[in-house]
């Protein structure tokens, strides 16, 4: 080849590397080798992980992990799946409301469901108290049990609707076939339509699955006593608080290594089972009648009514008349007030970081997707993978890897609010990558170049018609990052101090201290703007199913 | 208008040879097709020529003066694209303006330019349009315009009528031409079809293999092809097989001796002779060998009668299927597959390859 100078996205793609590299990369390896160095002599030593394998208080934690973990993703499947099959081959009344419902389950806060279950179930909830008044004892929802409840009814939207999208480009002339040869109707369910979808199945239940271990929330507010893994790193992390926090990073790198495990047993799996069809026979949906219509529609809605549950209490306690932490009956608007008293700040601040991150994200998304799709290179192809590590990282190793690389001071010594915006553009950038990069898949290189013939330099072509055409593929990646940012707890937690408290924290605290009326109206309003931005997102986007997972 | 050379052209993607030492030149003003089957490189050498890759080796003079340097936006080469690539965020006028913009022209005289060059391609009316509310052969013809309207000093188009339906492509076809001519413009213009490159052109180059096999007028490339690939390409070709005995040259299929035609100082060791089919006669039962043209006896294949013509395909004693394009001949169209039938052929329009894909012509 023959010499020129480096040509505009030459340094595009060096730009985006060495932010990778930055953010990325040095924070995940800080992390890495810290978790093998002594925290007492500062040696080189693989004793942290002796420990943690060697430790009841560890291995419980290792176990309990794994235990809500998959049975939370066992819930998820057994809700989504039959979900799924219903919606996309009975006629059912009220379809868009049930996707509706499962999608604002999917981007609802986290933690919301968790403290929502306990004004429900709780030693003072509602249901709980309800069955006392008959003498009747039911279990709480603390423990093991409330969590994988919480898990299945918060994470079965993923399978749900990777599983309904699947199903709905199978091609009908393999059902028929299958029928055709004599299939009845349960065979052709199991032998044909499920190992067709099974992809999609197992996409959905490994998100499910890297969410619910990584998952800080739902197990500090539940667990009572039952710890897993990122309450354990956690707790490590706040009790080394000072020294190098060692053992908190051997924990996450040991759920980071779950969860990797997993995606890649998967993939393995996943490889031998390609399956190519063209939609030239579009599914049909069938009308049920009697019992079975009934039950079906039961079953869906009863789903997505139970998985709304959380945020109505949530909305309905916000509105419920309190005097500090107490409430003394009737409506009123004091917790709302309380929020404008109290911490006015935390409003202020979770969408100056979330909107600050976001700016950043729509920037290098519409970049890196060019990159991605355009440019095929060594480089390009890096980039392309390095944009599934944010997936799978939990927010505990990010947020360690951030403070250790860049607390203030250090080399890079940043701001805390700086190191929070950074954070979640790093965690949230894959959301805008992906839904810009399939946008631009659908723009035809020869647009681009006949800019460029037309005497457009690379950039002016990139922004007077790449953006142009990939708009909407942004505005949709843009809202979703947003909404993710937005309510980002676990990594805040690590990283805030008493000048950048965010929405997520505050109500993680007021959980803590009992506060229920304050964390519900705060939880109200994060659910406010998650709504609204779900609300555009229907606007922009061409598969409003699809673009949220 | 200028003068396209292009030397020693080398483009590799990995270890595949797309183009391998091409060397063309592109009289100024001059309509220039490059010809040849699908994969045959004529996109890349197109792309390379635009500035979209760089070549391995080779070099790439506009008017004298190498373009290597430049990147593509500076090479001031319009290009038509085979799926139009008009901006849909555009309307016709904006997308027509895009290049007068990027080099800053005055925005009476885009106004006007504009205006001016969709005349020409006739769509005057449509200037406020969306190109989703245009037809393919519009949204053509839009791609033109905003490739002439910056008057390039070279104008590529890859297959641009490749798209369009048939009776569209033979009007379109004639209008590219006409207004290629009226400008002056030197066009490289590429597209499988030769029909397509027979009609328009002053020179078709025929390309296979990411190699140049013949340069040259659309009548030259039809009745004097460089090679036997040139000579099945272009227009379609019978080529049977011929014996050589020591000074002796003779067609298997009939045993005519043809040496007169060939001197032994030009053959090869492995010869094959080739006949346009619209060369061949065929009549019916048997017919003896004149002095100028050799008979060969066949048996039919098939006989398809289309319309304005007839296609004979038919089995000589050696194997070989010959086709034969002549007019309607009741006689003919009524055989059975098997009737025996002789083809005859002027002696002077047979020409001789040397045998293999690319073998040369010997004649
Ligand atoms: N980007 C590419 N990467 C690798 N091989 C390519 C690429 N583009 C074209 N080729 C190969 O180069 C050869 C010439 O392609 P092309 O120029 O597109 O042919 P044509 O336009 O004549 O059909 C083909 O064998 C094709 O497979
Ligand atoms: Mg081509």
């Amino acid at each position: 080849m023959m010499k020129r100078r480096p040509d505009f996205w030459t340094v595009v793609t060096v730009l985006i590397i060495v932010t990778l590299v930055v953010l990325l990369i040095v924070p995940i390896l800080r992390v890495l080798l810290l978790s093998f160095v002594d925290a007492d002599t500062g040696a080189w030593t693989f004793g942290n992980y002796v420990e943690v394998f060697t430790r009841n208080y560890y291995l419980t934690g290792f176990k309990n992990t794994l235990f809500v973990g998959l049975l939370g993703t066992l819930g998820a499947c057994l809700l989504g799946i039959p979900l799924a099959f219903f919606t996309a081959r009975f006629h059912l009344r009220g379809r868009a409301w049930i996707s509706t419902l499962a999608i604002l389950v999917l981007v609802a806060p986290p933690f919301i469901g968790a403290y929502a279950w306990i004004m429900i179930l709780g030693s003072n909830g509602v249901v709980t108290n309800f069955f006392e008044g008959f003498g009747i004892e039911i279990p709480t929802i603390y423990g093991a049990h409330g969590i994988i409840l919480v898990f299945t009814l918060k994470l079965f939207p993923f399978v749900f609707l990777m599983t309904q999208t699947a199903l709905n480009a199978v091609n009908k002339s393999f059902e028929d076939a299958a029928e055709n040869l004599g299939c009845t109707p349960w065979q052709r369910f199991t032998k044909i339509t499920l190992p067709l979808v099974f992809p999609a199945i197992s996409t959905g239940a490994i998100i499910c699955f890297v969410l619910a271990i990584a998952d800080f929330g739902t197990p500090a507010i539940l667990g009572r006593g039952f710890r897993t893994l990122s309450t354990i790193a956690f707790a490590a992390y706040r009790s080394e608080l000072g020294g190098l926090p060692t053992m908190a990073v051997t924990v996450s790198m040991i759920m980071m290594a779950i969860s990797m495990l997993a995606l890649f047993a998967q993939r393995r799996i996943l490889s031998r089972r390609r399956y190519a069809s063209s939609l030239t026979n579009l599914p049909v949906k069938q009308k049920l009648t009697g019992w079975r219509n009934v039950a079906v529609h039961g079953f869906c809605h009863g789903v997505v009514l139970l998985a709304m549950l959380p945020t109505l209490v949530v909305v309905y306690t916000s509105f419920l008349k309190t005097n500090g932490p107490v409430f003394v009956g009737g409506f009123g608007l004091e917790s709302y007030s309380r929020i404008l008293r109290d911490t006015p700040e935390a409003i202020g601040n979770s969408f100056l970081f979330a909107l600050a991150a976001v700016v950043l994200i729509t920037a290098f998304s519409s970049l890196i997707s060019y990159v991605i799709v355009r440019r095929d290179t060594a480089a390009s192809g890096a980039i392309d993978f390095l944009m599934m590590v944010p997936y799978l990282v939990p927010g505990v190793v990010m947020a360690i890897g951030f403070v250790t690389t860049f607390r203030s001071g250090s080399f890079f010594g940043l701001g805390t609010a700086t190191m929070l915006v950074l954070l979640y553009f790093i965690r949230r950038l894959p959301y805008g990558v992906r839904s810009t990069t399939s946008s631009l898949r659908q723009v035809k290189p020869s647009m681009e170049e006949a800019a460029i013939n037309l005497g457009a330099p690379p950039l002016t072509a990139f922004l007077k018609v790449t953006i142009p055409l990939i708009m909407p593929g942004l505005i949709v990646g843009s809202l979703m990052s947003f909404i993710t940012a937005i309510n980002e707890l676990s990594g805040t937690l690590i990283i805030y101090d008493a000048g950048t408290l965010t929405m997520p924290v505050k109500i993680y605290l007021a959980v803590l201290d009992g506060e229920f009326g304050l964390a519900a109206a705060l939880s109200t309003v994060l659910l406010l703007c998650t709504g609204v931005c779900v609300y555009a997102v229907f606007r922009f986007a061409d598969n409003r199913d699809s673009a949220f997972l | 208008m200028a003068l396209v050379e292009i030397d020693g052209l080398r483009k590799l993607y990995g270890d595949v040879v797309a183009l391998s030492d091409i060397s063309i030149t592109v009289p100024s003003g001059s309509f220039y097709t490059l010809l040849g089957p699908s994969g045959c490189g004529k996109t890349t050498l197109l792309r390379t020529i635009a500035g979209f890759h760089n070549q391995n080796a080779g070099q790439i003079r506009v008017d004298g003066t190498s373009i290597e340097g430049l990147p593509a936006y500076r090479r001031d080469v319009g290009m038509v694209f085979q799926d139009y690539a008009i901006f849909p965020h555009l309307s016709v006028y904006d997308n027509v303006a895009f290049g007068l913009k990027q080099r800053k022209v005055p925005s009476a005289e885009i106004k006007s330019r504009v205006g001016e060059v969709l005349e020409v391609v006739q769509l005057g009316a449509f200037e406020q349009r969306m190109p989703h509310e245009l037809s393919g052969g519009q949204q053509q013809r839009v791609g033109l315009a905003r490739a002439i309207v910056i008057k390039p000093k070279v104008l590529l188009m890859d297959e641009p009528l490749s798209n369009l339906d048939a009776r569209l492509r033979v009007d379109l076809r004639a209008e590219l031409r006409r207004i290629q001519q009226d400008l002056g413009i030197t066009t490289i213009y590429v597209t499988h079809d030769q029909e397509e490159a027979l009609a328009m052109s002053d020179t078709v180059c025929v390309m296979y293999g990411g190699v140049i096999q013949q340069a040259a007028s659309p009548l030259d490339i039809y009745l004097r092809p460089a090679n036997r690939f040139v000579a099945t390409f272009v227009g379609a070709n019978n080529f049977l097989g011929v014996d050589q005995n020591g000074a002796d040259l003779t067609l298997r299929a009939s045993g005519a001796d043809l040496s007169d035609l060939l001197s032994s100082a030009q053959r090869p060791v492995a010869i094959t002779s080739a006949i346009r089919p619209e060369a061949m006669h065929v009549q019916a039962g048997e017919a003896a060998a004149s002095a100028d043209r050799v008979a060969i006896p066949a048996s039919i294949k098939e006989v398809s009668f289309i319309g304005r013509e007839m296609e004979v395909f038919a089995i000589t004693k050696s194997g070989e299927i010959l086709k034969s394009v002549d007019r309607p001949d009741p006689a003919i169209i009524g055989l059975t597959p098997g009737s025996p039938v002789t083809l005859t052929a002027p002696r002077n329009e047979i020409i001789f390859f040397e045998d293999s894909e690319t073998g040369e012509r010997l004649t």
